[in-house]
């Protein structure tokens, strides 16, 4: 028992990170209906610059997670303003748009490569002394990467439903059209979500770095599978079900890698399926059902 | 010079693999249009099941673990290999293939290649992990003694070999009417479903096989190189494929061909003759760069590669002489039977006839030779959306043989009713009978085999295809429209293509439009592509019509002969039920109508007693 | 802006064309020509609403009538003629910059964010306002409609038709638009509710000063409601006179079920 409780304390950790990834996808895809299938080389390209911050600069671990998390701002913005939305606005079809994106992972992949060769880094933090909570055992970092996801996505939650903009990217996600028409600058909504999702990528990749310990090139890329999971399980496009899912799914590949260690990422896919098999378009189900038909 | 000979052995061979995997990604992507990202799953799949099933039980190198280890003797790991990856084609497919929208479908499988990945690398007693196989021995290497030169070539002559038979394999399938069926969904699933394609059965086939085929092709690699690993299979692979497809040209064979000889062949092997500039890891992740950049390029600018699908022109092959109707005698009965009938009706307005009317000559041979009329009828039959009744315990039965308006203001819920009975959308309530037979809830494509066949309210047609494969893609009972009869081979299907053919020609002749035949149905104007979808829709051989809205947008001289058609099918004896909103054509067409209102039926009868029925009347200007 | 209070609304009794409260007509639509592709859907099309006027436009399916309300919000490029607000030319702007112009309009389908709460559905409306006149305005709009106070924090996708409807109107008004444009404001719903929409909840409109331009299948009530109306047919205006004239001509019906016009 004490050992499941123990795993929980590492799902949480776990859960934290992945919330941060699946949310900053799937509030992307919610706004802009595309797959990035480029986020998991956000994520890696923030986790290098915040490598080449603490290293070269010498910050702490913090002030280089910011600045990780400026550099996938940065990036998220530029892909999409250089190469997304010429293609979207050429009209591009939703199929060639995922070639679009998988391309520019690939690129991005491989020019992290030339820079850092095949080998993986290491912020090499020093260890900590372990904190005992409710039977869980953290070490400092850890608990300010869980304060951290917390408070993002607390900080997502207030800027959904308190502000301007927040309130105009749901809109934007919610009726495009409409939004349009209500005189809602779409342009610069889906601009000021590559943003956020960018940001989020950013955090989520520095964090996800720390809680490996090390990390290469591909690293982002093979996270794409627990984020896919956790925004299908709760239907791509909706945030606060993406958080639901990482919970879900962060809870239970620890408890599971318990057992062995090999279940970790089973467990994600697993589940993946499983939504698949019982809820295919679980993609907002809901608005589906809104379009009355009201024609003839 | 023999290291020179050896070196051109090695590109032969990889050549001659790369191809062959990807004629199975084209029959996949670029013909079915399955987004398949995890390709290179499969090929890995076929190569390790092959090296597994060659190599013997007991490890011959030291900590070398892995399963089966049967020894088998070629060519039998091949066909295990084959098997393997149309086996785990079907398995992935099965919950990868669910989503509606390719973009996930492809998102889905580009996960599953991660975690395929991951798991192989990390249990050991698989595929040796990390470490992967190695030792394989080549097939007859040693019973043939050949020396490595000129083994290097006898694999060659295999690997040609083995080409040769996928190329009659996928040309054989890429060119069958099934294949028809598979761009059709391609092009627009929903309508290949109105007409009887079963798209998510379909898909999983061409899944399947293109799995197989890469598989294959893995196999092949295995047993040449000796060894594989997982470094030989990541996600990039998968890509690269993509890229050599595309650039070469999408949904043709020597397209892909020259894809996997320009892209996996020149392009990849240029950097081993430009001076070294940088280390090998550095050189070989340009070179992968280089690769994203070339596949946005080609995107961007030709997106439909160097060798694009050629458009199949089909009216050369329409046998000479069709432009009559192949049965004289029926059409001179069928008119009889239109005077007479006209005669027992009481039809004013065939005689009013708009002026100046185009004559029409003979029907085509399809009318002619029509199903007995089916009948139709539903049963309170519900459906609400967001808590409004669109359908609302709607209850009618249908004259078969005849012709049937139904007509009403906007929001009646006429054309959900259409989908409804067509299958569309599923029922909340209530029952759907065809000939006495309850059909309700079944899905669209089924109740197209039963003949149910709807058009749509907005052109559905299937751009990329000629209109003269738009109509044969419509027609039932296809010899070589199942994967099974593509198999057996052009002359198996041929008889049926060429009647199929005639009865297209005749109908665009019908409807004047021969000169398009072979044009690309996207390219039309609005009013030819309608009428295509109308005539795709006879082609499907209807027992039961079910017209949406056939006269929107349609300009007026258009406009009669698209009702001297239904006319002349009506008189026929095709039951058909009309959603129109002009009423002259309903009038013109209809024997009876049907007057709905905020989904509930409202009053049926001539046009003429509707318009004196003052609660019709209300109803219109009501809402 | 005060807007009288009651469900009164009623257009007054000299309904005719073009009532003086102001000067130029709201909207001014002259020799109109429109359409998808190369033939015009819609030609020769003139209307003018005028201040604080509910205008109606009827006609069969097919007649034209929302490719005139897309030429007139910016979702359509029109081919010919020309769009007036007020005095300001319409014609050829975009769909945003129209409703920057002070133009409302209630779309018939897809007319609200169903993910929304209703408070913040109407807040959208407001958007473009500056935050000081935001509350002032959700004020008003919330005493035009009171219904809404109860609704405010229902989610969009959770509502019946007819308040759908009502959230989009509120939406639509909350930048006090000089005109207001409905597309089949009653399409879909019941009877009552339609009745009680057009009846009840636009023609409260008619006190705020706000001019409507409706197109509606519900022709009697519609014309109850209006001060004129114009009926198309295949694309062109074929009757246009006061609504209660209209409304008293036997021959209406006939119209709609497809006879031709006589004069």
């Amino acid at each position: 028992m004490s050992q499941i409780v123990l795993s929980l304390g590492f799902g949480l950790v776990t859960a934290s990170i992945l919330a941060l990834g699946a949310v900053g996808f799937t509030l992307q895809f919610g706004v802009t209906n595309l797959f990035n299938l480029a986020f998991g080389e956000t994520m890696t390209v923030s986790a290098f610059v915040a490598y080449l911050a603490m290293v070269s600069l010498h910050w702490n671990l913090w002030w280089a997670m910011a600045a990780g998390g400026a550099a996938g701002m940065v990036l998220s913005l530029l892909i999409s303003r250089l190469v997304y939305l010429p293609f979207l606005r050429r009209g591009t079809s939703q199929f060639a748009m995922v070639m679009v994106t998988v391309a520019v992972s690939f690129i991005l992949k491989n020019v992290l490569q030339i820079f850092s060769g095949a080998t993986y880094y290491s912020y090499q933090l020093p260890p900590e002394r372990p904190i005992r909570i409710l039977g869980m055992v953290f070490d400092a970092r850890q608990l300010t990467i869980i304060g951290l996801a917390a408070a993002s996505l607390l900080g997502l939650h207030l800027l959904f439903k308190y502000t301007r903009l927040g309130k105009a990217m749901r809109a934007t996600s919610d009726n495009g059209p409409l939004a349009r028409s209500v005189g809602i600058p779409t342009d610069r909504v889906v601009s000021a979500a590559w943003l956020l999702s960018g940001l989020f990528a950013g955090i989520a990749g520095v964090a996800l770095a720390v809680d490996l310990g090390t990390f290469g090139s591909t690293t982002g890329g093979s996270y794409l599978l627990p984020i896919v999971a956790a925004a299908v399980f709760g239907s791509v496009g909706e945030p606060y079900g993406a958080v639901l899912g990482a919970l879900v799914i962060g809870l239970a590949s620890e408890v599971a890698a318990n057992y062995d260690p090999q279940l970790k990422d089973v467990v994600a896919f697993a589940i993946l399926v499983l939504v698949l098999l019982l809820r295919p378009d679980g993609l907002r189900a809901g608005r589906v059902q809104m379009r009355a038909e009201v024609t003839a | 010079m023999s290291a020179f000979l050896s070196y051109a052995a090695t590109l032969l061979v990889y050549l001659g693999v790369n191809t062959i995997a990807c004629w199975g990604l084209n029959l996949q992507f670029g013909v079915g249009g399955v987004m398949n990202f995890a390709f290179i799953l499969y090929q890995a799949m076929g190569a390790y099941i092959t090296a597994v099933l060659t190599l013997p039980a007991a490890a011959t190198q030291v900590d070398e673990r892995y399963i089966l280890g049967w020894h088998l003797p070629w060519p039998l790991p091949l066909a295990g290999a084959a098997v393997a990856g149309a086996a785990l084609a079907l398995a992935v497919g099965s919950f990868a293939l669910r989503p509606a929208r390719r973009d996930f479908q492809a998102t889905v499988m580009l996960v599953v290649s991660i975690i395929a990945a991951t798991l192989v690398t990390s249990e050991q007693g698989w595929f040796n992990g990390s470490q992967g196989l190695f030792g394989i021995p080549q097939p007859f290497a040693a019973s043939l003694g050949l020396g490595i030169d000129g083994y290097y070539w006898f694999f060659v002559a295999v690997t040609a070999g083995a080409a040769l038979v996928a190329l009659l394999g996928t040309d054989l399938i890429t060119s069958s009417p099934w294949a028809r069926k598979l761009r059709a969904m391609r092009e627009n699933a929903d309508a290949a479903a109105a007409l009887g394609v079963n798209v998510r059965a379909e898909s999983i086939k061409a899944y399947v096989i293109g799995g197989a085929i890469a598989a294959v092709s893995g196999g092949l690699l295995v047993e040449f190189i000796g060894a594989w690993s997982p470094a030989a299979w990541g996600t990039g692979e998968t890509f690269i494929f993509f890229v050599a497809i595309i650039v070469g040209g999408l949904g043709n064979n020597f397209g892909a061909f020259l894809g996997a000889f320009l892209v996996l062949g020149v392009f990849l092997e240029l950097p081993t003759y430009l001076p070294q500039f940088a280390s090998a890891n550095t050189e070989e992740s340009l070179q992968s760069a280089a690769i994203g950049v070339l596949i946005l390029a080609f995107l961007w600018f030709r997106p439909q590669g160097i060798f694009p699908e050629r458009r199949r022109r089909l009216s050369r092959l329409v046998p000479a002489g069709v432009t009559e109707p192949v049965v004289t005698q029926p059409t001179v009965v069928q008119s009889a039977a239109t005077e007479s009938a006209a005669l027992v009706r009481d039809r004013p307005q065939e005689q009013r006839g708009p002026a100046g009317a185009v004559p029409r000559t003979q029907a085509p041979a399809a009318a002619a030779t029509r199903a007995p009329s089916a009948r139709l009828a539903v049963s309170e039959l519900r459906r609400g959306f967001g808590g409004v009744n669109a359908v609302d315990r709607l209850s009618f039965e249908l004259v078969p043989g005849q012709a049937t308006g139904l007509i009403g203001p906007n929001g009646a819920g006429k054309s959900t009713a259409l989908k409804l009975i067509a299958g569309a959308i599923a029922p909340a309530g209530g029952q759907v009978l065809v000939d006495g037979t309850d059909v309700t809830g079944q899905p669209a494509y089924k109740m197209a085999r039963l003949g149910v066949i709807r058009t749509f309210q907005h052109t559905s047609e299937f751009a990329k295809l000629t209109v003269l494969e738009n109509l044969i893609a419509a027609a039932p009972e296809q010899p070589g429209g199942t994967l099974g009869g593509a198999l057996l081979g052009r002359r198996h299907a041929r008889a049926r293509q060429q009647e199929l053919l005639g009865e297209a020609w005749a109908l665009l002749a019908d409807f004047q439009l021969t000169s398009l035949a072979d044009t690309y149905a996207g390219r039309l104007s609005g009013g030819q592509r309608r009428l295509v979808e109308i005539m795709r829709s006879l082609m499907a051989r209807p027992r039961i019509l079910l017209l949406d809205e056939p006269m929107a947008g349609v300009n007026p001289t258009l406009r009669l002969t698209i009702e001297e058609h239904m006319k002349r099918l009506r008189d026929g004896g095709l039951t058909m039920l009309m959603v129109e909103h002009e009423l002259g054509s309903v009038e013109r067409v209809c024997d009876s109508v049907i007057v709905m209102a905020q989904g509930k039926l409202l009053a049926t009868g001539t046009m003429a007693e509707l318009r004196g029925n003052q609660e019709v009347v209300s109803a219109y200007l009501a809402g | 802006m005060r807007i009288s209070l009651g469900k009164a609304g009623r257009p007054g009794a000299d309904g005719g064309a073009g009532t003086g409260t102001g000067t130029a007509a709201a909207l001014t639509v002259t020799g109109l020509a429109a359409g998808y592709g190369d033939t015009p859907t819609i030609a020769d099309v003139d209307l003018t609403v005028g201040r604080g006027e509910i205008v109606t436009v009827l006609g069969p399916n097919g007649a034209g009538k929302s490719t005139l309300l897309k030429a007139v919000l910016g979702h359509l490029r029109p081919m010919a003629g020309s769009v007036l607000l007020g005095d300001r030319e319409l014609t050829g702007l975009r769909s945003d910059q129209v409703c920057r112009l002070s133009v409302g309009y209630v779309p018939q389908v897809n007319d609200t964010f169903p993910r929304l709460t209703v408070l913040e559905n109407i807040e959208m409306g407001g958007y473009t306002l500056a935050r000081s006149v935001m509350k002032a305005r959700l004020e008003e709009v919330t005493e035009l409609y009171p219904q809404l106070r109860r609704l405010a924090s229902r989610q969009g996708g959770h509502l019946s038709g007819g308040e759908r409807k009502i959230v989009a109107i509120a939406r639509a008004m909350m930048i006090s638009p000089a005109l207001l444009v409905l597309d089949e404001p009653t399409a879909g719903l019941a009877p009552r509710p339609a009745d009680e929409l057009l009846t009840e909840h636009i023609a409260a409109l008619a006190g705020t000063g706000v001019s409507l331009l409706m197109v509606e299948q519900r022709a009697r009530e519609a014309l109850a409601i209006s001060h004129r109306a114009y009926v198309m047919a295949a694309g062109r205006v074929v009757l246009s006179d006061r609504a209660e004239l209209l409304l008293a001509r036997p021959d209406l019906g006939e119209v709609f079920l497809g006879r031709a016009v006589p004069g």
